[in-house]
């Protein structure tokens, strides 16, 4: 099965981790990706302005490069990047205003036929749970992971239409069909203060020491998330708040296709384990 | 507050915020969800539920808040609102009329460089897109 991918901006440099893994793990489970020919940055953010039409340029055009591909579906990863396409999409499908207005500025006749998908629902529902547990042969037993949600991925339920907004479980799935041990903690779609990271710091250390006490006093080993700059934030975090705080308990963040890919048993050093700040790979090593 | 609610200046600032935000503040009860969910409530200088309250009574003081460039745009309060409100359109109306002023909060230069030169790239489109004019 082929299926247009748009990898985004960030997924080409510093998340090339998740797009390597993400490519490779869903090859090894018969879904091949095939990157659109052209594309540019989705533009990060949903403009939440009524009136800022060219907020959601970029993304109507990636979605109207979409359907001259053939399947119907654009497969994205990134949190950020599918809450966008996806959105857009949702405005052109039900806003005949904008959905004019964008397509007479980019000369397209695109109506919203495309249906953004996230990995995770391709795990689900097209390849199936049952499917990967048997491809699942590395044994992750024992391996306790905490999923991280974050907030784009999953708000606003009516229009991203994911899973239940307040406690999703389609990562949790995944992980018990790896064979890994899903640990339950309170803050798994608390925001990690996002990109004030630029702006307000204190913000982003006090969000993600919150989010990553709560897990590993439920006994995490490790977090998995599908947002490069959640990764960023809750991996990047940890040697400041350790600074501040002797007692902080380090844990490795990764992306969750990076622990599938190591369920799969693909070559390790084809999944950018070398690249996170708190080093996952003693951790993985015996697993 | 009652003769800043009858002035001209208040009627305009609450009909300008409806108009780019689509929200209708008035339906707010003022319970206080969305400041007991916000990201950024402790940093924040005025919660959301304030601020929801300074823009039903057109206070032109709603615009000069640190509140709005704290706001990570992470829509909890949107998505837990009893009633209904999409917050974080409200907050993005008062970060735009700034924005298109000239009034920003994030500047490239500012940032630090062990920051700048290890942040995913996302990052900088989102921060500047919310918080740069």
């Amino acid at each position: 099965m082929r299926i247009p991918y748009f990898p985004g901006c960030t997924l080409h440099s510093k998340a090339k981790g998740l797009d390597d893994s993400t490519r490779g793990s869903l090859a090894a489970l018969g879904i091949e990706l095939t990157e659109l020919p052209q594309w540019t940055c989705c533009g990060t953010v949903f403009p939440l302005a009524q009136d800022n039409y060219i907020g959601m340029v970029a993304a109507a055009r990636i979605l109207a490069n979409a359907a001259k591909e053939e399947g119907g579906k654009l497969v994205t990863v990134c949190s950020f990047c599918y809450h966008v396409l996806k959105r857009v999409n949702y405005v052109i499908k039900n806003n005949l205003e904008a959905r004019k207005k964008l397509n007479d500025y980019l000369e397209e006749n695109y109506t919203g036929e495309i249906e953004p998908v996230h990995p995770l629902e391709i795990c689900k529902e097209n390849v199936g749970l049952d499917a990967i547990r048997e491809k699942a042969t590395k044994n992750l037993k024992g391996l306790k992971v905490a999923c991280y949600y974050g907030c784009m991925l999953v708000r606003p339920a009516s229009e991203m239409n994911f899973d239940d907004p307040e406690n999703p479980t389609i990562m949790e799935e995944l992980v018990s069909a790896i064979g890994a041990e899903v640990v339950e903690y309170s803050y798994k779609t608390t925001c990690c203060g996002s990109y004030q990271i630029l702006y307000d710091n204190d913000l982003v250390m006090q969000k993600v020491e919150e989010i990553l006490n709560s897990a590993t006093a439920k006994g995490a080993e490790a977090i998995i998330t599908s947002c490069p700059l959640c990764q960023f934030n809750l991996d990047w975090s940890q040697e400041k708040i350790l600074q501040k705080n002797a007692g902080f308990q380090k844990i490795p963040v990764l992306y969750f296709t990076q622990l599938l890919g190591l369920a799969l048993e693909l070559p390790q050093e084809s999944l950018g384990l070398d690249k996170h700040y708190v080093d996952p790979r003693p951790l993985l090593v015996g697993a | 507050m009652a003769k800043d609610l009858s002035s001209k200046i208040s009627r305009d600032l609450i009909e300008h915020i409806k108009e780019i935000s689509g929200q209708n503040a008035n339906l707010c009860m003022q319970c206080g969800t969305c400041s007991a969910s916000c990201t950024g409530r402790e940093i924040m200088d005025f919660s959301p539920r304030m601020v929801m309250r300074m823009i039903q009574l057109g206070n032109s003081k709603a615009l000069n808040l640190k509140s709005m460039w704290v706001c990570s745009t992470c829509l909890i309060c949107t998505a837990r609102c009893p009633r209904g409100i999409d917050i974080a359109r409200l907050m993005e109306a008062l970060r735009v009329i700034n924005l298109r002023q000239g009034r920003e909060v994030l500047v490239a230069e500012k940032i630090p460089l062990e920051l700048l030169t290890e942040v995913p790239q996302m990052a900088l489109t989102s921060g500047f897109r919310k918080l740069s004019a």
